[in-house]
């Protein structure tokens, strides 16, 4: 693939759900090479925010995605995006990753699932997307420094306590700027409850 | 089952980032399998990290990344072998053990203490972050924990009270440094509680205290 296609590549939080869908029902193999375009390279991009060194950080994107092929069925649009769900199958593979130092075969170390109740619907998935499309909103609307430590707290792998140190701000603070944080982006989500 | 005490969003957080220690991750899991509504709010965080994650930088992956890792789908790896089968502990009547646990070995009860029994949870990989199964008979005290960062205890079986209420089963305390709480087992029978502390010294304190014949009540 050229830098060129994957930057042109401007695929909205729908479009990718629909994508993982497609390789569920049908094993579409087009509808992976797109999904592969938009998330291999920020996969990639995640791992190395979590400190990984380049080529352990190839590696589990290549991991991330390929069981993203094979557990492309277990994807619940009612449930979540196709963002948050394939951030879900990384972050198990980054904690697998950390305990075992090294890659254990796709396959295993599978969290309990909510069973699907319904076939993937249309409704669904619009309803799903404009949930997480009002997160996406309150991320903008938080402060920079909660923002900073919400970040801080997906990519690093630090207690807050460390996060504390680093910021050079007292515990209680960045405590504090966490629960502000998540109330307003937990608001957004409960919106349509 | 009706659950009153249930996880914070700083600890539900550091779940969904993968960042918290296996042992207290253990203990929530465990708590997730029986709470349908800290599920709802582990998915708002979820989705936190799906929206940084499409949000990211992308970075160049190398030229024939994507041509191999085709070549290994069309090769349809054959799955993983099953983890080796647990071993568990003698359970009273028919409490069922979370599937949380499944994949974690889990020692025999020994006694620590008066009316106290523990055994020890090794998560696969965790290293010196574990938890305990802790089972004690009615009116006693839990042990001292001491002080952790973090403490959570899980109710699987029966009953404790603490200074914030009852806790059941399904019901998790969660609790830190700051906290004296002293929880004791209700009276009408005896508790079978999943705990794990923060920070690996700490853990050993406890194990170690635990270990002793005069655990402090
Ligand atoms: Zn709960």
């Amino acid at each position: 693939m050229t830098s060129a296609s994957a930057e042109n590549n401007a695929l909205g939080p729908q479009a990718l759900s629909r994508l993982v869908v497609v390789i569920a029902t049908d094993r579409d193999r087009q509808a992976f090479t797109w999904l592969y375009r938009h998330y291999a390279p920020r996969l990639k991009s995640y791992f190395l925010r979590s400190g990984m060194a380049g080529n352990v950080a190839e590696e589990l994107a290549q991991e991330t995605m390929l069981q993203v092929w094979r557990k492309a069925a277990l994807f619940d649009p009612a449930k979540a995006g196709a963002g948050t769900w394939i951030f879900t199958i990384a972050r198990n593979l980054r904690v697998d990753y950390l305990r075992h130092d090294r890659i254990r075969p796709s396959g295993d170390g599978e969290m309990p699932e909510d069973e699907a109740d319904d076939a993937p619907n249309g409704e669904a998935l619009l309803i799903t997307s404009e949930r997480e499309e009002r997160l996406r909103t309150a991320l903008q609307t938080l402060s920079s420094e909660q923002e900073a430590i919400v970040r801080l707290s997906f990519f690093g792998d630090k207690p807050h306590m460390q996060i504390a140190q680093e910021l050079g701000i007292p515990l209680g603070t960045v405590k504090s700027r966490v629960r502000l944080a998540l109330a307003k982006l937990r608001a957004a989500l409960d919106g349509d409850k | 089952m009706s659950i009153s005490h249930h996880l914070t969003d700083e600890t539900l957080l550091r779940y969904a980032a993968g960042t918290l220690p296996a042992g207290p991750a253990l203990v929530v899991a465990t708590h997730l399998e029986s709470c349908a509504k800290c599920r709802a709010r582990l998915l708002a965080f979820e989705a936190v990290g799906g929206a940084l994650l499409d949000a990211l930088p992308p970075e160049r992956m190398e030229p024939d990344a994507l041509a191999r890792l085709m070549a290994r789908i069309d090769a349809q790896e054959a799955p993983a072998p099953e983890t080796a089968p647990r071993r568990m502990p003698d359970f009273p009547g028919d409490i069922r053990l979370p599937a949380a646990l499944s994949a974690c070995e889990i020692g025999p009860w020994k006694w620590a203490g008066p009316g106290v029994r523990m055994s020890r949870v090794t998560v696969p990989g965790g290293g010196e972050s574990g938890a305990v199964l802790l089972r004690i008979g009615a009116g006693r005290r839990l042990p001292e924990h001491g002080h952790g960062a973090l403490e959570l205890t899980q109710v699987i079986y029966g009953s404790f009270s603490d200074i914030y209420g009852r806790y059941g089963p399904g019901d998790v305390s969660e609790t830190d440094e700051d906290v004296d709480h002293q929880p004791v087992v209700d009276a009408s029978g005896e508790c079978i509680c999943l705990a794990a502390l923060e920070g690996q010294m700490l853990f050993k304190g406890f194990l170690g205290r635990l270990a002793q014949p005069f655990v402090r009540f």
